[in-house]
């Protein structure tokens, strides 16, 4: 366990506002100017913001309030409480594996900290393709340097693990050009277990920066506590109806002025079609994207020891910016942090062959391939739908379209491996085997079946589903973020992007829900308030 | 192949297990009361010696020690599932624990005590590769399940070279 102080129990004992599982009893009624759904990425800059401008903010997380004492760097640990599903969310026809938290600070108490501002390309489709004129580069620029600030984003002065290093030399031998990613990270230890919650209270996560910043300025915070529907009535929220989530106790009813959903993708839509939300337009749930990824396993002659240090400190965009957004669909590349279980799962095959590569476990380098789904017709995402005990679930099909994407980003992560002196590369595909040379595996890759379930596909990044759009017709929210059918409605997390990022999306939430943050604020007589 | 949910997989074997005389409803389920049931702790005993072969230990003892301990923490692993989950794999486990479900979905012929280790995994196989969604599905799920219950385990860490937490 650490040692270090612990900013969350230090803010209990001073006597923050925390109820549910715990944490003691919720009462079965609460009232308050601003409800907030969730408290990750979207809900964190919410409360501050919201709770900056003087207004009585109440959010609700499903799951628990874990902090740094209890953050030991177990993968036995982290997923069974930190994660949605146990960290083995499945889309409905099991193909890819889902990863998103659940606990307070949401996914990014766990996540990776790669910092990118939402690409221009990406904007511009936006601006062109879905009326959000105002969603201009320059427009949304001083809201990311905000958040940036605030959340202390900024270059990662040590050298990159050799995980990455080895993405930056294979591709330099290639021409392909890599880039060191941002993070957002105040006093870094490097120990390189970001997903398992940081243990050192390094990462800038909501859990340590806005979420106590609100709870220390009156805001108050119910965990392991579910919304379970909004009450509607003439075009308006009239309350959000809460359950314990462990399924046992009352539930609580909250009234509130402004009710903010931010359960992250998946999630906010299904407390839309809990509370079946009107959707004439037929957009609720829909275009739910999720950078599809895939995986390219190499054993190099030197230990890589993909556990330790900073992970995802190098990318390269050179197949994104090397192709037109909307033609055939480009990827993004980095090299993703390694862990045994995540590893073991991860990794194909059986037997012999399984305990030989995981025998290999410190020599093993790994590339993943983030591919930018959305842009393309023949991209539309994956849907939500509720399950009978209103559990939410993805249909996500994977087009051959999305695949032959896949196939490339195979091949492209492979060439690099060995120009970098992979000994073998393993392309993680149940009909693939490791490959001892650039040729030999380049002419298998290119006979694979690339079909579900055959190719293994996984994803952190899920998006879109209540999607930003300046015409009803063409999405969940206004450009505001207002619901189109509810005015007392906003969503302020990643399901409101009209598609994929196409870069690593946290920064895409902070800085674009702040500025609808600040907007709110201002419509519901608040001060002004900014976040840095 | 568009089925959904292994309730549906239910359906559709309960056509292959009326062939044995049996029905799905008729079944023990794989999972019950928070733990693994006794078809369940069958199948993953011999589905984990044949995907944990070579990393298990070689020793008969030991090697069975490793699989209580595998067992225990399958059964962990699985309570920290949310219900839809459970159900489903309470479903594959009691299926693949009869005679016709083993032989419908793994391709195999023997009972699970019996059959050699290199039926087993010429079955996993036949699974993992199958044209048929519902039975990748099923590899993958029993993969996934042994492989992170486990190595999650420190025990199985030093095999690995991996060193396990920095203390802090
Ligand atoms: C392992 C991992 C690594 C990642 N790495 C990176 C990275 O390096 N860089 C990057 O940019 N992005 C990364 N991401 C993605 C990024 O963290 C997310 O995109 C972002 O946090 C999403 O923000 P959000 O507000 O949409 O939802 P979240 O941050 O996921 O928060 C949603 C919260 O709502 C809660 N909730 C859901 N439903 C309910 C309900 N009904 N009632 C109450 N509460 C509910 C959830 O429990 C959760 O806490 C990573 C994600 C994961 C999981």
């Amino acid at each position: 366990m650490s040692r270090l102080p612990d900013p969350i129990r230090e803010g209990l004992a001073r006597g923050w506002r925390v109820a549910g599982g715990p944490h003691g009893a919720v009462p079965d009624r609460l009232a308050c100017d601003v409800a907030i759904v969730g408290s990750g990425a979207g809900a964190g800059i919410s409360a501050e913001i919201l709770t900056r401008a003087g207004l009585k903010v109440l959010l609700v997380e499903e799951g628990p309030l874990k902090t740094s004492s209890d953050f030991r760097q177990l993968e036995s640990e982290a997923y069974p409480s930190l994660y949605q599903e146990s960290a083995a969310r499945k889309t409905s026809d099991k193909a890819i594996t889902i990863l998103q938290g659940r606990c307070v600070g949401g996914s990014t108490t766990v996540n990776w900290t790669s910092s990118f501002r939402t690409p221009a390309a990406t904007l511009d489709h936006w601006q062109r393709h879905f009326g959000l004129q105002r969603f201009g580069n320059d427009e949304l620029a001083p809201f990311f340097e905000q958040a940036e600030r605030r959340l202390s984003i900024g270059p990662w002065l040590l050298p990159p693990n050799e995980n990455n290093a080895l993405l930056r030399r294979g591709a330099a031998r290639l021409g392909i050009a890599t880039a060191a990613i941002q993070r957002n990270v105040k006093g870094c230890w490097n120990l390189g277990s970001c997903g398992l919650g940081c243990p050192t209270n390094a990462k800038q996560s909501m859990l340590v920066t806005t979420i106590p910043w609100a709870l220390d300025h009156g805001a108050h915070l119910l965990v392991e506590t579910r919304a379970e529907r909004l009450e509607l009535a003439n075009g308006r929220v009239t309350a959000l109806v809460c359950v314990p989530a462990s399924g046992e106790g009352p539930a609580t009813r909250i009234t509130a002025r402004h009710y903010v959903l931010a359960a992250g993708a998946i999630n906010s839509p299904a407390v839309l079609l809990r509370s079946q939300a009107p959707d004439p337009h037929g957009r609720l749930g829909q275009r739910t994207f999720l950078h599809p990824v895939v995986l390219s396993a190499a054993h190099f002659d030197g230990k890589v020891e993909g556990w330790r240090g900073a992970p995802q400190t190098l990318y390269s965009d050179h197949f994104l910016e090397t192709q037109p957004i909307d033609g055939p669909i480009g990827y993004k590349l980095e090299a993703p942090p390694v862990h045994p279980v995540i590893f073991a799962t991860t990794v194909t095959g059986y037997g012999r062959e399984h305990a030989d590569l995981m025998r290999q476990f410190p020599n093993t380098h790994v590339l993943i391939a983030l591919l930018r789904d959305g842009f393309h017709e023949q991209s539309p995402g994956g849907s939500v739908r509720l399950r009978g005990d209103g559990s939410p679930q993805l249909d996500y099909p994977l087009t051959d379209f999305v695949m032959e994407g896949a196939r490339r980003a195979l091949l492209s992560m492979m060439e690099i491996q060995f120009a970098a002196g992979a000994r073998r590369v393993l392309p993680v595909h149940e009909l693939a085997r490791p490959y001892l040379d650039w040729n030999e595996a380049r002419r298998a890759v290119a006979a694979l079946p690339m079909k579900p379930l055959l190719a293994k596909i996984v994803s952190a990044h899920v998006m879109g589903g209540c999607g930003l759009a300046g015409d009803p017709a063409l999405g969940v929210v206004r450009p505001d973020g207002v619901h189109w059918q509810l005015q007392n409605l906003s969503v302020h997390d990643g399901s409101l992007f009209p598609t994929s990022v196409g870069a690593n999306p946290q920064l895409s939430i902070y800085g674009i829900v702040n500025r609808l943050a600040q907007d709110l604020a201002r419509r519901m007589g608040g001060r002004d308030a900014i976040l840095a | 192949m568009r089925r959904r949910s292994w309730l549906k997989l239910g359906i559709g074997a309960a056509a292959v297990l009326a062939i044995g005389g049996g029905a799905v409803a008729l079944l023990g389920p794989g999972w019950q009361r928070g733990r693994l049931a006794p078809a369940g702790r069958t199948v993953f005993t011999h589905v984990g010696r044949a995907l944990l072969e070579g990393s298990l230990p070689a020793n008969p003892a030991e090697q069975a020690a490793a699989l209580d301990g595998l067992l225990d923490r399958v059964d962990a692993l699985v309570a920290a599932l949310p219900p839809h989950a459970q159900q489903e794999l309470s479903q594959l486990l009691s299926l693949l624990a009869t005679s016709a479900g083993r032989r419908a979905l793994a391709g195999l012929a023997q009972d699970w005590p019996v059959a050699p280790l290199a039926g087993i995994q010429q079955g996993l196989q036949s699974m993992r590769i199958s044209s048929l969604s519902l039975r990748r599905q099923a590899y993958q799920a029993l993969h996934d399940i042994t492989g992170a219950a486990y190595f999650s385990d420190r025990g199985t860490w030093p095999q690995l070279g991996y060193p396990g937490p920095m203390d802090i």
